[in-house]
């Protein structure tokens, strides 16, 4: 059975239908990719997934239980963690603050959390960083920051939105050992990323959505050759020298 | 029935110069996202002017405007490069910075004191032309002095929008006021549109000020008897919007004539707020604000 | 900050304790009853922006109408005891639920909005009480007597049940307890799982959410706790001066006022309220009491000039440069200037 599952959502804002009719299903310790171009509506499905948006049609079904419609608190607390494509981190409070908020969510005891916010800290190579504060991480450190948040929830499903741009390429190379790491350790990764060398190389499935419609979806290799896909989103990058990291 | 509609035409012409009270304070709103706490001491400030300049010459109060405009919308232009900018410079990231409320605070703190030390706390008049006469209408009684300020108010709002749409200026203030950063790449300087704004902002003030110097008293704390008024005029209104700033001072102006004649006139006030909340509550776009700047 | 040592942690301990036996000791050197008004204003602000600093510093919002629940805290407590005869020490608590009844009431539907429209429902909010207060002569039983407010009818000599003194003594150890008090509270408070949400919710309420805060929730609750804080000093403060009006006590000025120390104190900070009240207050009251006939309104002017230099140059309040400032006094005095700045 799939873990989660999208099935024909819809979300229109004002005449603008930005996600229409999308479907897809991921199963479990599978990542996930989900591509296209910019504006297709990746975040916006994202954000209904993740309850930020309630979809204006469809569902969206959670380990067999409709889940359309819950705010992004409950949604959380399904086990559901998320990144943001801007991250925002507490900047007036340190990192291990910033995590422990995270690690609130299955103890009420401070020191249980600290205790659970350092340990997923010191994976990601932040333990030492631990009493700076946010304001002052450089972009790759707070990107790290902002996953290792999200890690603290202890989370089944990680839905992460870009979490590799503007990082450079030896940094992208790391986080793709991280993503490796976090599945591997059980957790499903849904990802909308750019970088098409970093997706190519890291998804098991991906799905292409182009204004707001899904393309297709099917394995990297798959997506890489087809026709649609290449119109759509290779061809078009390539033509506008767009986005720039089409190097795949 | 006569009775009536000489209460709603006293309430459509006080709640005429409200609004035009409240328009300076919804223009800079949609421009810098934050609420000039020093609205009504920049009103004040323009009372003051134009008080001191009929008072010295002797014109007619809509005369001393060609003085009163130019000169209040230096103050504004300044006020903003002077005070507000550095803030607004330092807290770039930031989509409605606090800090811009706590320091315009600081600016009407400090304006109001000062006119209290130089001025004095008395209540002054200059008599002018216009004071005191009135007209009738049919049957109907006019104060002349409101109905030249409702006119006014209704050029001043015309212009306003006409600006706003169709001069260079007025487009860079309005792409400023959807997205500062992506105006700014656009070539748009946007601290010099924040500066034009404040500066048309506060030469609204003047025009309020020799619209009300015929029949308003002028005091250092005038500006707070405005300000709370103008505050809810602007949220009922829906912030940043021009027509919504009218249409709330003609309510907030109907209000305050039509309630009396079924209660003590000192509950009106608290009608006022209720309404504000209730509107709040059920919409807090305002009436014609726009969903996301809630 | 990372020098543990012992020596530095000693001078430390002793330099607080020190100063915490300098304030519980001054009312025995001090015998000047306007110095002693002048201090226990000073507590008082401080402890009222305190439980302003629940909401306006940790929720990260900007409440101006708090003169409201100082208000309700007062009335309460006095309508009760000049009415019923109820003593004004369990009269507090019943304006202090009130008040906490009321501020999650109204804080319910505002704290939802986006930061502009906060502050003006809040302070429409505190104005329309006031109004409401000024035009209510009698409520069933209870005189109000609108605009001309109320006076506590003054009992014989001391009497500690009517919550009456003859000497200020007994006011300013009340007081500063409370301050410590709700000092103790907000220091706990910020180190639970609540106390982490809300400073969450209030610094980035989208990133909170994904991380499970229901952001409104912890909001409202913050508001309760701050409101129910607020009017027990409230009560405080009708019972130090035994007589006050709607103008004063549930004046835009005052609700101005807290928000002015926390900001330029620090909001949002365990030590903000009461650093922005020390710098304040005498500030105020001394230019109050000396230049008031020269020079009105200078205190104003000063207080303007003052937060708009703090926002310029230290936006976060002046806690922040003061603690460094303490730190490297430490790190003198314990001979520790060694470290190399990272």
């Amino acid at each position: 059975m799939a873990l989660l599952e999208v099935r024909n959502v819809s979300k229109h804002f004002g005449g603008l239908k930005a996600v229409d009719e999308v479907t897809l299903s991921i199963e479990k310790g599978q990542i996930y990719g989900l591509i296209g171009p910019n504006g297709a509506g990746k975040s916006t499905l994202f954000n209904c997934v993740a309850g930020t948006y309630a979809p204006t049609m469809g569902a969206i079904i959670y380990d067999g239980r409709d889940v359309t419609g819950w705010k992004p608190w409950d949604i959380c607390k399904l086990r559901i963690g998320r990144t943001f494509q801007i991250v925002k981190p507490f900047q007036s409070r340190t990192v291990l603050y910033n995590a422990t908020v995270g690690a609130f969510i299955r103890t009420s005891n401070r020191s249980e959390a600290e205790d659970r916010a350092m340990e997923v800290l010191r994976k990601f190579h932040l333990g030492d960083k631990a009493g700076v504060l946010a304001k002052n991480l450089t972009i790759a450190d707070r990107k790290r920051l902002e996953m290792a948040r999200a890690m603290a929830t202890d989370p089944e499903m990680l839905l992460m939105d870009e979490c590799m741009a503007g990082l450079r390429p030896n940094e992208v190379d790391e986080t793709l050992d991280v993503l490796r790491e976090i599945r591997s350790q059980g957790v499903t990764i849904f990802m909308i990323e750019h970088i098409m060398r970093a997706i190519m190389s890291v998804s098991d499935k991906i799905t292409v959505i182009q204004f707001g419609r899904k393309i297709m979806d099917g394995t990297p290799g798959e997506v890489a050759n087809d026709e649609r896909v290449i119109k759509a989103y290779l061809g078009e990058s390539y033509g506008a020298g767009g986005d720039g990291n089409v190097t795949a | 029935m006569e009775f009536y509609i000489q209460i709603l035409i006293n309430g459509l012409m006080t709640g005429s110069y409200y609004g035009l009270a409240a328009m300076g304070l919804t223009l800079i709103f949609g421009v810098i996202k934050v609420i000039n706490f020093a609205h009504g001491s920049m009103l004040m400030v323009g009372m003051f002017t134009a008080y001191w300049i009929v008072k010295l010459t002797g014109w007619h109060p809509y005369a001393a405007l060609i003085l009163v405009v130019p000169m209040l919308f230096i103050f504004g232009y300044a006020l903003q490069g002077i005070v507000i900018k550095p803030i607004l410079v330092s807290q770039r990231d930031v989509r409605e910075p606090t800090e811009v409320i706590i320091v315009t605070t600081g600016v009407w703190y400090i304006l109001d004191n000062l006119a209290l030390m130089v001025f004095g706390a008395e209540y002054r008049v200059v008599p002018t032309s216009l004071s005191g006469q009135i007209m009738l209408v049919g049957d109907y009684i006019i104060q002349t002095p409101l109905l030249y300020g409702f006119i006014t108010t209704m050029v001043t709002a015309g212009l306003l929008m006409w600006f706003l749409k169709y001069t260079k200026m007025g487009m860079s203030i309005r792409a400023a006021s959807l997205d500062r950063d992506a105006a700014s790449l656009m070539g748009i300087n946007q601290y010099r549109v924040y500066n034009i704004a404040f500066g048309i902002g506060a030469a609204i003030a003047g025009i309020v000020g020799c619209v009300l110097i015929p029949f308003y008293y002028v005091f250092p704390t005038v500006g707070v008897v405005f300000d709370v008024k103008c505050f809810i005029i602007v949220v009922l209104g829906g912030l940043g919007s021009i027509p919504g700033a009218l249409i709330g001072g003609l309510i907030v102006g109907l209000i305050e004539s039509v309630f009396p004649m079924f209660m003590t006139s000192t509950w009106t006030e608290l009608i006022v707020y209720v309404v504000f909340l209730a509107v709040l509550f059920v919409m807090p776009a305002g009436l014609f604000g726009e969903k996301r700047d809630w | 900050m990372n020098s543990g040592s012992t020596k530095r942690k000693t001078i430390d301990t002793m330099l607080k304790l020190a100063l915490a036996v300098f304030v519980f000791t001054i009312p025995v050197w001090l015998s000047s009853p306007t110095y002693l008004q002048i201090l226990i204003m000073l507590f008082l602000f401080a402890y009222l922006t305190t439980t302003w600093n629940l909401v306006g510093g940790f929720a990260g919002v900007l409440p101006l109408g708090h003169s409201a629940y100082v208000g309700i805290g007062a009335y309460t407590s006095t309508v009760l005891f000049i009415s019923l005869g109820v003593s004004p020490w369990i009269g507090m608590w019943a304006g202090a639920l009130i008040a906490a009844v009321v501020g999650v009431f109204i804080g319910i539907p505002t704290l939802k909005l986006r930061g502009a429209y906060f502050a003006l429902s809040t302070m429409a909010f505190g104005e329309g009480i006031r109004v409401l207060v000024e035009n209510t002569m009698q409520l069933g039983p209870f005189t109000i007597n609108g605009p001309r407010g109320i006076s506590v009818p003054l009992l014989p000599g001391n009497n500690l049940l009517a919550y009456q003194f003859t000497s200020k003594v007994p006011y300013y150890y009340i007081i500063l307890l409370m301050l410590c008090v709700v000092i103790f509270i907000t220091w706990w408070f910020s180190r639970t799982r609540p106390g982490y949400y809300l400073a969450a919710g209030g610094e980035e309420p989208e990133a909170a959410q994904a991380l499970g805060v229901n952001v409104a929730r912890y909001k409202v609750l913050a508001m309760g706790i701050s409101c129910f804080l607020t009017a027990l000093g409230g009560t405080f403060l009708a019972q130090l001066t035994l007589y006050f009006y709607p103008k004063q006590i549930l004046g835009l000025d005052f609700s101005f006022e807290l928000a002015f120390i926390a900001l330029i104190g620090g909001r949002g900070t365990i030590a903000g309220p009461v650093v922005g009240a020390l710098l304040l207050r005498p500030v105020s009251e001394l230019t109050r009491i000396y230049l008031s006939s020269t020079l009105p309104g200078l205190h104003l002017v000063i207080f303007g000039l003052v937060l708009i230099l703090v926002m310029l140059f230290q936006p976060r309040g002046l806690v922040e440069p003061l603690e460094r400032a303490y730190n490297w006094f430490l790190d003198r005095i314990s001979g520790e200037r060694k470290e190399v700045k990272s």
